[in-house]
């Protein structure tokens, strides 16, 4: 980052001058040095602290059997080798992985036909486009909340309008069955995130100039062909980035699901933070809490990374 | 060396020396002052802020009070130990004592509470909960027990005895079909079928009375899979099968099934001290109290409540115990008891507790007898509602596979105490 400014008052120096303006660059070169570096300390400082030390004290800990009290041992990658066999965290990890795979594409789906909807620009897009990012400003908690009332059985109002409209019965209990519980966990993302999605999408579409689709319309493309030949390719960026947001998101579930189902029923829907929450939190086991957490932190490394090259790579195409 | 360089030397080191000194007393409030910290659990604040109050007023010696949210309470508390930081003293739900007391985070007090002129009146579970390895780590500090709840108003409508609630599983199971009968919302039985806390509780209890267990008496081996625990699954899941339980009860963590009966449509439902002062309070049900029934009569309970104990890293044990003494006697007992807390001094329960309500007698009785699994690990077993008990309980009742749930509940229990027994024995 530095290199282009010494390269600079590098050039600067080498102007036939006397000795004492080269000093006088000489200082103004190591100002600048010291400068920058004051300049990006506190991003350094910050990083340091909240990122790269937590970062080392997790590889640490999972390097150990670490109970919150009582004796730490060192045991290498014992923890690692117990996760590879451990019943709990595997089908936790298969759930996390479903839960992914289902909830990418509708809410992709459902941001991309939003963001058909609020494309013009008039003022009712406008309002609509609000009213359809609404929900993303709540928080995640308050609103896993909010849908666990509205679904409850018999209280619920969402259950009691369904059963007046006659599509379930009022004491169904959807949080009682894996599929509803999943269901209403989809409907609660949805609601919540679909926005965002909207919003990044819409900026995508705004930034594709008009005249490629008025020259693909006096070709005489339909609007579907338009939509499939003109919009998405040139969408590419953006679709990444909404991609790689919704999968590292959904690998990383967990409030929802914690406040929602609580994990049931029948321990049907634990993710994998859900089980690495438990490890640490509930069977006090830090090290193996670490162990588990650094190996989501790898399995997210790779599936973004796949992701991006994936997407770049289609681009040259 | 000049004196001057002494000199300095000598001040620096004075000068550090008050800055390690310092930093140790930091650790549990200042101990200058005479104030000792209490940690309780968030929902305990009208409970034990009076007490703190009184205490106060009366006593050199001041109790400072610390919140902390329920859910997390243990987590906080061994953080707390683990960074060096205790409080004085901590109010821990009996089951968690074995854990903190085995991690070496407990004052021993044992031969303070021998010194107790009540020493034997106190509560034998919350005593044995806090003993390890012969030793005391803790006082008693508010009582409960399990009992069944059983609404009067819709035994008499169903054609039922008001006056002879069920005694054995036979009796309970009848007695829900008769309330169901009524039809309409009307339900026989509730229970919270995703909380591990609660089945611990109100469960546990019919497997006792059927001379059954869940764990052995040395906590060592798990008994999940033995004939009493089968009996009383196979009557949850008869009650389940026979639609008398309302569809809420299968992801209930706690609240709602005790709403129900609040409300008056449900016949029976085990539960404790607290819920006994909420429908005395709410006063809209007309219910009896029985104690928990075994498979062929007999009866038990699973005494709860709270053991008070110092923290290892105190700097003022005395003061702490001072507050521990006070509050195992008759000024603070009567001060929980007006807020139906189970008194943990059995001597007081004819003076303090029982007049107010004759139902109390049930507790009072319950609390003689009450017992708890004994396991430094009863949270990852029993507490975590994605714990061994709590599938084992939901997997048996509601997709009705008994054996398959016991057996794998059995196989991971067990997987679970050998891994502590192999802790205790590597750290030696």
């Amino acid at each position: 980052m530095t290199a282009p400014v010494v390269d600079r008052a590098g050039s600067a120096l080498r102007q036939p001058s006397a000795r004492r303006a080269d000093r006088r660059a000489g200082a103004v070169q190591g100002r600048r040095r010291l400068t920058g570096v004051l300049l990006v300390l506190p991003a350094l400082l910050l990083l340091g602290t909240f990122f790269l030390y937590p970062l080392a004290r997790t590889v640490v800990m999972s390097t150990f059997t670490w109970p919150l009290l009582g004796n730490r041992a060192f045991i290498g990658l014992g923890n690692y080798l117990e996760a590879f066999g451990d019943q709990a965290f595997l089908s936790a990890i298969g759930f996390t992985l479903v839960y992914t795979l289902v909830v990418t594409p509708v809410l992709l789906a459902v941001g991309l036909v939003l963001a058909g909807l609020v494309q013009r620009r008039t003022r009712a897009a406008r309002i609509f486009q609000t009213v359809y990012f609404l929900p993303v400003v709540i928080g995640l908690a308050s609103a896993s909340y909010l849908f666990l009332f509205l679904w409850q059985p018999v209280i619920g109002p969402t259950t009691n309008l369904l059963a007046g409209l006659g599509v379930l019965d009022v004491t169904t209990n959807l949080f009682g069955d894996a599929v509803g519980a999943f269901v209403v966990v989809l409907l609660l993302v949805v609601w919540k995130t679909a926005g965002l999605q909207m919003l990044l999408l819409l900026s995508g579409f705004q930034s594709i100039p008009q005249e490629v689709n008025e020259a693909a319309a006096v070709d005489g493309a339909t609007g579907w062909q338009r939509f499939v030949h003109v919009t998405l390719p040139l969408l590419r960026p953006t679709l990444a980035l909404v991609l790689v947001f919704s999968v590292a998101g959904s690998l990383l579930a967990f409030d929802q699901f914690y406040i929602l189902t609580a994990g049931g029923p029948d321990n049907s829907t634990i993710t994998a933070v859900y089980q690495i929450f438990r490890s640490s939190f509930i069977q006090l086991d830090l090290g193996y809490g670490a162990a588990l957490s650094l190996l989501l932190m790898l399995v997210l490394g790779l599936v973004s990374a796949g992701q991006l090259l994936l997407l770049r790579n289609s681009d040259h195409s | 060396m000049t004196r001057t360089a002494l000199k300095a030397l000598a001040l620096a080191t004075v000068a550090a020396t008050g800055l390690v000194l310092s930093g140790c007393s930091s650790g549990a409030g200042s101990a200058d002052d005479d104030t000792v910290t209490l940690w309780i659990r968030d929902y305990q604040r009208e409970l034990v802020t009076p007490l703190a109050e009184a205490f106060n007023a009366t006593h050199e010696t001041q109790v400072e009070i610390t919140l902390v949210p329920t859910t997390t309470f243990v987590q906080k508390l061994a953080t707390a130990v683990a960074g060096g930081n205790p409080p004085d003293m901590a109010s821990l739900d009996l089951v968690f004592t074995p854990y903190f007391s085995q991690a070496g985070a407990l004052l021993d007090v044992t031969d303070r509470v021998e010194a107790l002129p009540y020493a034997d009146d106190l509560s034998p579970a919350h005593v044995a909960q806090a003993t390890f390895d012969e030793r005391v780590y803790g006082v008693p500090f508010t009582g409960d027990a399990s009992v069944l709840f059983y609404n009067k108003g819709l035994f008499a409508e169903a054609g039922l005895d008001p006056d002879d609630p069920p005694a054995t599983y036979d009796e309970l199971l009848e007695a829900a079909k008769a309330v169901r009968a009524l039809g309409g919302s009307n339900y026989g039985f509730a229970f919270s079928g995703a909380c591990g806390g609660c089945n611990i509780f109100s469960f546990t209890p019919l497997i006792w009375a059927s001379d059954g267990s869940v764990l052995s008496e040395d906590g060592r081996t798990a008994q999940l899979d033995s004939q009493p625990v089968t009996d009383a699954l196979q009557l949850y899941r008869d009650l389940w099968e026979a639609d008398t339980m309302p569809s809420l009860v299968r992801t209930d963590a706690g609240p709602n099934a005790a709403t129900a009966f609040q409300e008056g449509v449900v016949g029976m439902r085990g539960d404790g001290t607290a819920f006994l002062g909420a429908l005395e309070a709410g006063g809209q049900v007309d219910f009896g109290v029985a104690p928990l029934p075994g498979r062929d009569g007999g009866t038990a309970s699973f005494a709860g409540g709270d053991d008070l104990s110092i923290m290892s890293g105190s700097d003022d044990p005395d003061g702490a115990w001072e507050f521990l003494e006070w509050a195992t006697d008759v000024e603070a007992q009567t001060i929980l008891a007006d807020q139906s807390v189970l008194p943990i001094r059995l001597d007081l329960h004819d003076s303090i507790y029982v007049p107010a309500d004759p139902r109390r007698q049930v507790f009072a009785d319950a609390l003689e007898v009450g017992r708890v699994p004994y396991s430094p690990v009863e949270n990852e077993l029993f507490n975590d509602n994605n714990g061994v008990w709590a599938t084992m309980i939901s997997r048996a009742v509601f997709d009705g596979d008994v054996e398959a749930a016991q057996r794998d509940a059995q196989r991971d229990a067990q997987a679970t105490l050998d891994a502590v027994v192999h802790d205790e024995e590597g750290d030696r």
